[in-house]
């Protein structure tokens, strides 16, 4: 399917003044984009240093090479997440220590099976999530954090990119450089998943949470 | 069991389920007939009811995450290096602009030479375009202003004077009215006796060796001065 990307008009003056050295039109830029760009980091690495360095290089590569950016293949934030999930695979290459979950395929079979029994069943749906009603505790949103941190890498970066980030599936797809209906299909089974690992108490399992 | 409630089985719900919120999107558009399946279908009311569980506990993480943000330090760090890379930025424009001066004065030093060697490079091949003009009235540098006379004599079939090879001999039926702006200069060689025939000063005429002299010949190919070409000459 042929993508539109849409042309954020604030961004793309704030970009070309950045372009022509207007520091201020960087700042305004960073200030804009950064927190989203951190929020992903950090979700995805689970850890605030390295949530840092890769905001760091990001912004880096905007100042260094802008000229990468093109408007149409989808627009600066999709350019901007693209480049993060790039360094966080380095990262990960470089120092697989800082994966959040080392045990992620396994949970991923675990809960593949449990969500397709579920499926083909049509009707094997277990009891209503228990959270809900103390969703307002610190402890309850940590739950769902670390629920999010035990997903596989590419359906955890639809739930970030697409429910946390509230981004829509043509601007994931284009900062994942994958289609449109990749980006649906991975959610689904994300989300699939999530109601799993919340209704069984998997997430209760003690894992690296986010900014810990 | 094959349920089909309301236009919508539970397969197409559940397809649909997780986009009931999210617009721009199939599931978005068939909401209210999802909803309708769900009010006849205690399973799929079941995955309703998760699916809007799972909405409300990411949007409250979302919320709870919306105000996270990288030090402020960070953006001190990237807005020094955008100043830096800015200053770099405008050194490298400095210096193309400086190379493209520099390209094109080079360019219109290279055009230049070009055609003054152009010019240039007739003579240095032997044929080089002279004036006959000035050839005839005695202008060019080149022209003797006399005869032969005044040179000096050729000797054991050299060159007696070093000047020759600069100095042209109006020949004696030379038409100086016909002469142009333009001619050219042909290098030939000729016995002594025909030099001494032209006026030139030449020794031992029953030699049979050949002098190499320069001729001016004009546009209408009449030759129209003569020169003897030193040794020197001939081997530079």
């Amino acid at each position: 399917m042929e993508m539109t990307p849409k042309i954020d008009v604030a961004d793309d003056r704030l970009l070309r003044r950045m372009l022509a050295g207007d520091e201020d039109a960087f700042t305004d830029l960073y200030r804009r984009k950064h927190p989203a760009i951190y929020r992903f980091a950090l979700h995805m690495s689970g850890n605030a240093a390295m949530a840092e360095d890769v905001t760091q290089e990001v912004f880096m590569a905007l100042i260094r090479e802008p000229q990468r950016f093109d408007p149409a293949r989808g627009s600066l934030s999709a350019f901007l997440f693209g480049i993060a999930r790039n360094h966080l695979r380095k990262r990960w290459e470089q120092d697989r220590r800082l994966v959040p979950l080392a045990g992620d395929s396994e949970d991923f079979d675990d809960f593949s099976s449990s969500a397709s029994a579920s499926s083909n069943s049509g009707h094997a749906v277990g009891p209503a999530l228990s959270f809900t009603a103390e969703l307002d505790s610190l402890d309850a949103v940590g739950r769902v954090r670390r629920a999010i941190a035990t997903l596989p890498e590419n359906y955890r970066e639809v739930v970030v990119l697409c429910e946390l980030e509230e981004m829509s599936y043509e601007e994931a797809a284009a900062a994942l450089s994958c289609p449109v209906g990749t980006v649906r299909s991975r959610l689904h089974r994300a989300r699939s998943i999530l109601v799993g690992k919340l209704r069984d108490g998997h997430a209760m399992r003690r894992v690296p949470a986010v900014g810990e | 069991m094959k349920r089909e409630v309301k236009d919508m089985d539970c397969a197409q719900f559940e397809r649909l389920l997780h986009d009931l919120d999210r617009p721009g999107t199939e599931g978005f558009s068939l909401r209210e007939a999802a909803l309708g399946h769900a009010e006849s279908c205690s399973v799929c009311a079941q995955l309703l009811t998760q699916a809007e569980s799972l909405d409300l506990a990411l949007r409250a993480v979302a919320e709870r995450e919306s105000g996270r943000q990288a030090p402020p330090r960070l953006e001190n760090l990237l807005r020094d290096e955008f100043r830096r890379g800015a200053a770099a930025s405008a050194r490298r424009r400095v210096r193309w602009q400086l190379a493209a001066l520099a390209t094109a004065a080079v360019l219109l030093l290279a055009l230049g030479l070009s055609l003054r060697h152009r010019a240039e490079s007739p003579s240095r091949n032997g044929g080089s375009r002279a004036t006959p003009a000035a050839v005839a009235t005695g202008n060019s540098p080149a022209l003797a202003s006399d005869s032969a006379s005044e040179q000096g004599t050729l000797a054991d079939s050299q060159v007696a004077d070093s000047d020759s090879s600069t100095a042209f001999v109006p020949l004696p039926y030379a038409d100086t009215s016909a002469a142009s702006e333009d001619g050219a200069i042909v290098r030939v060689e000729l016995s002594r006796s025909e030099l001494a025939s032209f006026g030139l000063p030449v020794t031992d005429l029953s030699a049979t060796d050949r002098i190499p002299a320069d001729i001016i010949v004009g546009e209408d190919g009449a030759p129209q001065a003569i020169r003897l070409v030193s040794q020197s000459s001939l081997d530079d």
